[in-house]
């Protein structure tokens, strides 16, 4: 797969082929954060794209090795903060082997229903923007943003942040569930469920959003594969692969729940996927809260990791993220690498979008649910 | 538990008796890890075979990791499996280890499509050149960036701390 080096800094500008022209797209938040693709249109056509990215690179790795292991938890969870959970849990799994600590099972059903409030939040914040504004359905935008704030509210209740948690440093969770949060959190639960019938009504059955939708942008499941690229992208392609299920971590060994696939493997297989794995969500958040066992939630954890590498993993609502810390028997790590889903879903983009007409490209990027920042780190 | 670690014992033996040139080391670091260190003239050979008789179809990232006393740098391949329900849950780590000044080796691009940003993101951010790349330039650092790579271990950056 090559692609077209940029040749000038314009927003349209001449190619050597009289019949195409280059034009770029962003870096200007082109919706969903700041990445510039490149396009190269003949006429309505998008012949190639080439995605320059690196636009909010901040060097999280680098300063990794700077901080010591408690001070990059909020540090590392920035790069996504509406997936805060899962990019914090990802980090702290392998300092935690590295360390040889345990989290106790109570700490365990704790983070569980944490990361998938937090995956509900996420692929709500998709719903609205990714899928709803891009398509221009301003209605969905509006009604998922509004449900969100819903878990939102909860989650500083337990937490104390909107957004940038910090909740799960080495050893365990920061708090317990305060009083009465089961109750709320089910009865938050048992309305969500039925504004997912709506939202099917509105957005996910609407003819419109199925014509848009539906046949754009398809991705087989041999070029998944080759491509290498994960998370609910891989699952619309007809690929079963999900961390909780293969490598399960948390409580999710002993929770009962499906991998939505679909064989497609076009833009609405892709937003069919989240729209399952929200139902799913809430399953488990159920069960989570009916089989959580009593006791302590988190042991004392060690300041300073041991000499060696461990390698951890979560599926976040982007892919499987995987993280690399490697100790050297201080404080803070010698090198942290971060592989995460939105990096590894970058080079979809080149691959999907390209003989397609130019309005098809919203609805492709949406249904990548990309997020520059996690990609750039 | 007992069936997997054979599982994980299997896929040493075969890479050890497969390739007794190349592989300087194989070990289980624990349940669901391995590592395997080879030689780093060879990773295409090894890669190859990775991908082809065990079915690590998936390239999860490319790591540098910079070693200033020792002076050499080493580049990881995380693999893992998508096709193969029985490989998933396995995460098998190549290493190679690469001089200091001048470091290159082959591009997996070949191997594993998924290596194009991966690679780019390693030479940007440890200069290590990547040989057969299709279109090895700068991916995430400033155009008018000039520094040296900015993750090796001699780049230092007293604004954001001490080490």
């Amino acid at each position: 797969m090559t692609s077209n080096p940029p040749t000038s800094n314009l927003t349209i500008s001449k190619t050597d082929d009289s019949s195409t022209l280059d034009v770029s797209v962003g870096p200007q938040h082109p919706g969903s954060g700041h990445v510039r693709l490149l396009m190269r249109v003949d006429g309505d056509y998008i012949v190639s794209i080439d995605p320059e990215i690196g636009y909010v690179h901040r060097g999280c790795e680098k300063i990794a090795e700077y901080r010591n292991y408690v001070s990059n938890i909020p540090h590392l969870e920035r790069p996504c903060i509406i997936d805060a959970i899962h990019l914090n849990w990802a980090y702290v799994l392998p300092v935690e082997e590295l360390q040889r600590i345990t989290v106790p099972p109570r700490g365990r059903y704790i983070a569980t229903i944490a990361a998938e409030m937090n995956r509900i939040m996420s692929h709500l914040y998709w719903l609205a923007i990714n899928a709803g504004v891009f398509s221009g359905h301003t209605t969905i935008f509006m009604w998922a943003f509004g449900d969100r704030d819903l878990f939102i509210e909860l989650a500083e209740w337990l937490t104390g942040a909107r957004l940038t948690y910090s909740f799960l440093p080495p050893g365990g969770p920061r708090r317990d569930l305060p009083s009465g949060f089961e109750t709320k959190l089910t009865k938050l639960l048992n309305y969500f469920e039925k504004r997912l019938v709506e939202y099917d009504r509105i957005f996910f059955s609407n003819p419109l959003v199925i014509a848009r939708a539906k046949g754009v942008g398809v991705l087989k499941r041999e070029d998944a594969i080759k491509l290498g690229v994960t998370g609910p992208v891989l699952r619309g392609s007809g690929v079963e692969y999900d961390v909780r299920k293969i490598e399960p971590y948390g409580a999710y060994a002993d929770l009962n729940f499906k991998i939505p696939t679909f064989q497609e493997g076009d833009s609405y297989a892709r937003f069919l996927v989240r729209f399952e794995e929200m139902k799913q969500s809430i399953s488990i958040i159920r069960q989570a809260l009916e089989k959580i066992p009593k006791g302590p939630i988190a042991r004392k954890a060690p300041l300073v990791a041991p000499e060696g590498e461990a390698v951890g993993r979560v599926e976040s609502s982007r892919g499987e993220y995987t993280v690399m810390v490697m100790g050297d028997n201080s404080d803070k790590p010698y090198r942290v690498k971060i592989m995460n889903g939105s990096f590894r879903n970058l080079i979809a983009l080149p691959y999907l979008i390209r003989n397609v007409h130019v309005a098809d490209m919203p609805i492709i990027y949406g249904s990548l649910d990309y997020w520059p920042v996690e990609a750039d780190r | 538990m007992n069936q997997e670690i054979t599982r994980e014992e299997t896929i040493i033996n075969k890479t050890k008796s497969n390739f007794p040139d190349f592989v300087k080391d194989a070990k289980i670091d624990r349940h669901l890890r391995l590592t395997i260190t080879f030689d780093k003239d060879h990773l295409l050979e090894i890669a190859k075979w990775m991908r082809e008789e065990l079915g690590l179809d998936h390239l999860k990232g490319v790591a540098g990791i910079d070693f200033p006393t020792h002076k050499k740098l080493e580049v990881l391949y995380f693999l893992g499996s998508f096709s193969k329900p029985e490989l998933q849950n396995l995460i098998v780590t190549l290493k190679a280890e690469l001089p200091r000044d001048n470091p290159s080796i082959a591009s997996a691009v070949s191997i594993w499509q998924s290596a194009h940003f991966h690679e780019r993101e390693t030479f940007e951010m440890f200069g290590v050149k990547f040989e057969g790349h299709p279109d090895l330039r700068k991916l995430l650092t400033l155009d008018n960036w000039e520094g040296p790579p900015p993750m090796l271990k001699d780049i230092k950056f007293p604004e954001i701390g001490q080490r």
